[in-house]
C-alpha cells in the first residue's frame, strides 16, 4: 500500500511538473468545452438570399417580407435565373428564390402554386434548417385554408439551448480522450526514457504499479471533470443539473477506469508517445462514432445500433443526460452504471493482462 | 581551400556556447576537438558548420559568413554529422535508399561516375554487402559509418563530425577512420571531429582542448605531450602536494621526487583540473551496513542462448562471476553484449541454457522476485524519471524498494558525499553533466546495497576525469563490499582495470582470460586494444 500511495504521489508529481501537459488538460477541460458549447451553431444566421420576381409582386412581396435579420439578410433582387444560379454557384447566396409569372396567378385561383428554391446544400445543416424556415413560412400562407395550430411543449430543455447539451458532449469525449492518452503516456514514457527496464527489476509487485499508475491518471482526470463542471457547464452555460451530482461524479470515475483501461491497452502496443496519439485516434473514432455523442443511436443502421452497446461512452452519454436534464433517480440510473462497469472491467481487465504480460 | 575561425562566440539563449575561439586548418588537415561534455565542442562545431547564428567570423573558400544565411551559398561544400548514432538515418530506409536519398537532396546527378563513387565509399564502409538492409537493422558501428559515407555523398570540402565514434566498438572505430584518412587525401578534405577517445586524438594534425567553453590548448600531439610530461608520475605515490590520483598515473603541479610516467593526452584534463584548483572528489566508500555470506562463484551461465526471429543474439554464453571480481564484457557493436546483461536480469526471457544466480537456479518469474533485492542495473542511458529532483529519484526507488524513509535519507546523503554529486541534489536530471548523472545511476543501483552490479556501459560519453573517478569508485566497492561487478565498455584502456575480460564475437563467446593471460598470450601488444583487434581481424 504504500508503494501504491508513492507511485501514485511521484505521477501526481511528475504531471504538475511538466507545465504543457497542465497546459493541455486545463485547456482542453475549460476553453475546449466551452468553445463546443458556444461555438457549434445549428441554427440559420445572416442567410444570404436571392429571388427573381415574375409575378407581378403582391403575394411575392409579402412572403420575402419574412425573411429578415438575425436569420436572413436582406433578399437581392436579381434580373433573370441564369444570373441567379450563377450568384447561387459564386457562393454570394446560399438560398434562390423563383417567382415565377405563374405564382401569384395559381394561387389565386386554385389555392395551390409551386415556390422554386435553388439551395446551395453544401453546407448541408444550414441550408435544410433554412428550408424549414421557408416551409414554415409557407404553412403560414396555406394555414389560411388549414387551420391546425401547433402547441409544442419542450421537455428537459426548455429553452432548446443546445450549448449546454453541446458543451456537456463534448466535455464527456474529452474525458474518454484524456483518460485513455494520459494513461498511455505514462507507460510508454517509461518505455522511451528507459527506465521501464529500472522498474521492472524492483522488488514490487507489477499489479500494483499498473494499478496506482492508472489510478493517479484517473485522479487528474477527476480533477478535471469537476473543473469544467464547475467553471464552464455551470459558470458559464448555467446548466441546470436536475439529478445529483454524486451520480455523476461515481459515473465519471468509473468511466475514466474504463478509459484508462484503452489506455493501458494501447501503452502495450506503443513504442513511443507518438504511436499513442496514432493508436488512440484509430481505437477512439469508433467509440465516439458509435456511442451517440455525434449521431443519435436510433439514426444508426441496425447493425451499429448493436454495435453501439460496446461503447462504454454510450452509457456515460445517456447516463450523464439523464442526471443533467431529467433528473432521473439515483437508483432508476443502474443501466447506465451497469453498463459502464459491465464494458469497464472488461477493458480494464484486457487492458491490465496486456500490459501485464510485458512486466 | 582554407578554413579560418576568428573569435567565434555562440550563445544558447542566454547561457554561453563557446568564447572567443579561433582556429584555422588547411586542405586536407585533420583538427580534433577534444574536452568534457558541455565544454563547447558541439556549439564550435554548429558555428562552422554556418547552422546556428554566431558571432564573430569564419571564412571557408574566400567567403566569410556570421549566419546561417550568409553560409548558405557554401552549404554544397560542407557535410555535417550531429552528434548521437542513427540521428540522420531513417529506420526503415534501406542502406541503399539512403544513400539515393541524400543524393537527392543534395541534388547530385546520378550518373556513372556518382555510381563509382557511391560503390567505392560502401566499399571502404564495408556495407556494400548490406544495400538491402534496413538501417534499423544495423549495428550501432556500421548506422556511424553508413551517416558517414551519406555525409560524404556529396563531396564536400569541410567535414564536420561530431562525436562520431562514441559508443561505436574500436573495430568500427579502425574503420571510420580508414575512411576519413582516404578521403582526406583523394579529395583534400579539411575534416574537424569531435571525439571522446584519446587514441584517436593522437592521430589527429591538430588537437583543440576545449575546456569550461574556452580552447585552453591546441598544438599537435606530441606538443601537447611534453607540456604535460612533466607533472605525470605513476600511479600510488603518497604526498602532501595537492595532486590527482588514478588508477593509471598521479598528476601534480609542483615537482615530486617519483618516477616519471609517459602521458596519454587524457593527462591534459587532469592537469587542467589541476590548475583551475578544482578538488576531485574523495572516493571513500563505507563499509555495508549489514553483510551477508555469499556463494564464491554469484553467477553461472551455461550455454545461454538468446534468438529473435531468424537473429541469434546469444549462442551457448558460458559465463562465470566470482565474488569480488570485476568481469569485463567486450565486443564490437551487435555482438549480443546489452542482449546477454537483460538476460542475466531476466528482462529478456532465455531460450536455452541454464542461469544460476548467487546458488540459486532461475527458473521462473518467482525465483527472480526473490532475487531482485541483491542486484543492482545501471542501464546504457542512465534511465532517470526527468521530471523529478536527483533526490526525488532516488527515494523514489528507495521506496519501490520498501527501504524505510529515514534509512534511505541517510544513504543518499551519505552516496552523495562518497559519489561527489551533493552539491546536485536537487537538479534536474537533464541538467547535469553525464559524469555526475553516470554517478547518481550508480548511487541509485547501490541503494539496496545489492552483492552483484550490472553496468551496461557506463562510460560511453563520459569525459576523462569522471571516467577515472568511476573507476576508482568501481574498485573501492569491490575492495570494500566485496560486490561483484559485470560491466561492457567500449574504452579498451578501461578493460585493463577489470579482473578478467570476455570477448564476445556475433553472440558467441570467443575469450575468457584476467587480464595477465592475455598479455601472457599476446606478448608483442602494447595495449588491450591491439589485443582486441587480434581477435577480430
Amino acid at each position: 500500500m504504500k508503494i501504491f500511495w508513492a507511485v501514485v504521489g511521484k505521477e501526481l508529481l511528475s504531471f504538475i511538473r511538466s507545465w504543457q501537459l497542465v497546459f493541455v488538460v486545463l485547456y482542453a477541460f475549460s476553453f475546449e468545452v466551452y468553445i463546443a458549447g458556444s461555438g457549434i451553431e445549428l441554427k440559420p444566421r445572416n442567410i444570404a438570399v436571392g429571388y427573381i420576381d415574375a409575378s407581378g409582386g403582391g403575394l411575392s412581396q409579402k412572403f420575402l417580407s419574412y425573411f429578415h435579420a438575425p436569420e436572413f439578410l436582406e433578399p437581392i433582387l436579381f434580373e433573370s435565373q441564369e444570373k441567379l444560379s450563377q450568384a447561387v454557384f459564386d457562393k454570394e447566396i446560399m438560398v434562390g428564390l423563383v417567382f415565377d409569372d405563374t405564382f401569384e396567378q395559381n394561387f389565386r385561383k386554385n389555392h395551390a402554386t409551386t415556390l422554386h428554391v435553388l439551395l446551395d446544400a453544401t453546407a448541408a445543416s444550414q441550408a435544410f434548417t433554412a428550408l424549414s424556415y421557408l416551409q414554415n413560412i409557407a404553412i403560414n400562407f396555406t394555414a389560411r385554408t388549414f387551420p391546425v395550430e401547433l402547441v409544442t411543449h419542450k421537455l428537459f430543455n426548455e429553452n432548446a439551448d443546445n450549448h449546454t447539451f453541446m458543451a456537456l458532449t463534448e466535455l464527456l469525449s474529452i474525458v474518454t480522450l484524456l483518460s485513455v492518452i494520459l494513461t498511455a503516456v505514462v507507460f510508454v514514457k517509461e518505455k522511451e526514457e528507459g527506465t521501464w527496464d529500472i522498474m521492472l527489476l524492483m522488488p514490487v509487485n507489477a499489479k500494483i504499479i499498473i494499478l496506482a499508475k492508472s489510478f493517479s491518471q484517473v485522479i487528474i482526470v477527476m480533477v478535471g471533470i469537476v473543473i469544467s463542471v464547475g467553471f464552464v457547464i455551470f459558470g458559464v452555460f448555467d446548466t441546470p443539473i436536475n439529478g445529483s451530482f454524486f451520480a455523476f461524479l461515481l459515473l465519471s470515475f468509473l468511466y475514466a477506469f474504463t478509459g484508462a483501461g484503452i489506455g493501458l491497452f494501447i501503452a502495450a502496443i506503443a513504442k513511443d508517445v507518438m504511436q499513442v496519439a496514432q493508436l488512440s485516434i484509430v481505437i477512439m473514432l469508433p467509440l465516439i462514432f458509435l456511442s451517440g455523442a455525434w449521431t443519435p443511436i436510433y439514426a444508426m443502421h441496425p447493425w451499429l445500433q448493436t454495435f453501439s452497446l460496446i461503447s462504454p461512452l454510450r452509457y456515460y452519454i445517456e447516463g450523464t443526460e439523464s442526471i443533467f436534464f431529467r433528473g432521473t433517480p439515483f437508483l432508476e440510473l443502474y443501466p447506465y452504471f451497469l453498463g459502464v462497469t459491465l464494458v469497464g472491467s472488461v477493458v480494464y481487465a484486457i487492458g491490465f493482462r496486456k500490459i501485464g504480460r510485458l512486466f | 581551400m582554407e578554413l579560418n575561425v576568428e573569435n567565434v562566440r555562440v550563445y544558447h539563449k542566454k547561457s554561453l556556447g563557446i568564447a572567443g575561439a579561433s582556429l584555422s586548418a588547411n586542405e586536407g588537415e585533420i583538427i580534433g576537438f577534444i574536452g568534457a561534455d558541455g565544454a563547447g565542442k558541439s556549439s564550435l562545431i554548429h558555428a562552422i558548420a554556418g547552422v546556428i547564428p554566431f558571432e564573430g567570423d569564419v571564412t571557408f573558400n574566400g567567403l566569410t559568413y556570421h549566419s546561417p544565411k550568409e553560409a548558405e551559398p557554401l552549404k554544397p561544400s560542407i557535410g555535417l554529422m550531429p552528434q548521437g548514432i542513427g540521428l540522420v538515418l531513417y529506420d526503415l530506409l534501406t542502406v541503399d535508399e539512403h544513400l539515393r536519398f541524400f543524393a537527392n537532396i543534395h541534388n547530385i546527378k546520378q550518373d556513372v561516375t556518382f555510381k563509382a563513387y557511391k560503390l567505392r565509399l560502401l566499399k571502404m564502409a564495408g556495407l556494400d554487402a548490406f544495400q538491402d538492409r534496413q538501417a534499423g537493422k544495423l549495428s550501432g558501428g556500421m548506422m556511424q559509418k553508413l551517416s558517414l559515407i551519406c555525409t560524404l555523398l556529396h563531396r564536400p570540402k569541410l567535414l564536420l563530425l561530431d562525436e562520431p565514434t562514441t559508443g561505436v566498438d574500436p573495430l568500427s572505430r579502425i574503420e571510420l577512420w580508414e575512411i576519413l584518412d582516404e578521403i582526406r587525401k583523394s579529395e583534400g578534405t579539411i575534416s574537424i571531429i569531435s571525439t571522446a577517445y584519446m587514441q584517436e586524438a593522437a592521430k589527429m594534425d591538430k588537437i583543440l582542448l576545449f575546456d569550461e567553453q574556452e580552447i585552453i590548448a591546441q598544438g599537435t600531439s606530441s606538443e601537447l605531450l611534453d607540456s604535460v610530461r612533466a607533472m605525470s608520475y605513476v600511479e600510488g605515490i603518497k604526498t602532501q602536494e595537492p595532486c590527482i590520483r588514478t588508477l593509471h598515473a598521479t598528476y601534480c603541479l609542483s615537482p615530486l621526487e617519483a618516477e616519471h610516467t609517459e602521458p596519454s593526452l587524457e593527462a591534459l584534463f587532469f592537469v587542467n583540473a589541476l590548475q583551475k584548483g578544482k578538488k576531485m572528489p574523495l572516493i571513500e566508500i563505507t563499509n555495508k551496513e549489514k553483510t551477508v555470506e555469499l556463494p564464491d562463484v554469484v553467477m553461472e551461465a551455461k550455454g545461454l542462448t538468446k534468438v529473435f526471429g531468424s537473429f541469434t543474439a546469444n549462442e551457448n554464453v558460458d559465463m562465470t562471476l566470482h565474488k569480488g571480481e570485476i568481469l569485463g564484457l567486450l565486443g564490437a557493436n551487435g555482438a549480443g553484449k546489452t542482449t546477454f546483461i537483460k538476460m542475466l536480469l531476466g528482462l529478456y526471457p532465455i531460450d536455452g541454457g541454464e542461469l544460476t544466480l548467487l546458488g540459486k537456479s532461475i527458473q521462473t518469474q518467482e525465483d527472480r522476485q526473490a532475487l531482485k533485492a541483491s542486484i543492482g542495473y545501471v542501464s546504457q542511458h542512465f534511465a532517470l524519471y526527468n521530471d523529478m529532483s536527483v533526490e526525488e529519484n532516488l527515494l523514489y526507488f528507495a521506496s519501490m524498494r520498501g527501504i524505510a524513509m529515514d534509512v534511505a535519507k541517510s544513504r543518499i546523503s551519505r552516496y552523495a558525499l562518497e559519489l561527489g554529486f551533493d552539491e546536485y541534489l536537487n537538479a534536474m536530471p537533464h541538467e547535469l553533466p553525464l559524469g555526475i548523472n553516470q554517478r547518481f545511476s550508480l548511487a541509485s543501483a547501490l541503494l539496496h546495497e545489492p552483492v552483484i552490479l550490472f553496468l551496461d556501459e557506463p562510460t560511453s560519453g563520459v569525459d576523462a576525469i569522471a571516467r577515472a573517478k568511476f573507476w576508482e569508485l568501481l574498485k573501492a566497492l569491490k575492495e570494500r563490499w566485496e560486490i561483484s561487478i559485470l560491466i561492457t565498455t567500449h574504452y579498451m584502456s578501461e578493460a585493463e582495470f577489470c579482473d578478467r575480460v570476455v570477448l564476445l564475437r556475433q553472440g558467441k563467446k570467443i575469450a575468457d582470460h584476467t587480464i595477465a593471460e592475455f598479455y601472457a598470450e599476446h606478448p608483442k601488444a602494447q595495449s588491450f586494444e591491439e589485443i582486441f583487434l587480434e581477435y577480430y581481424r
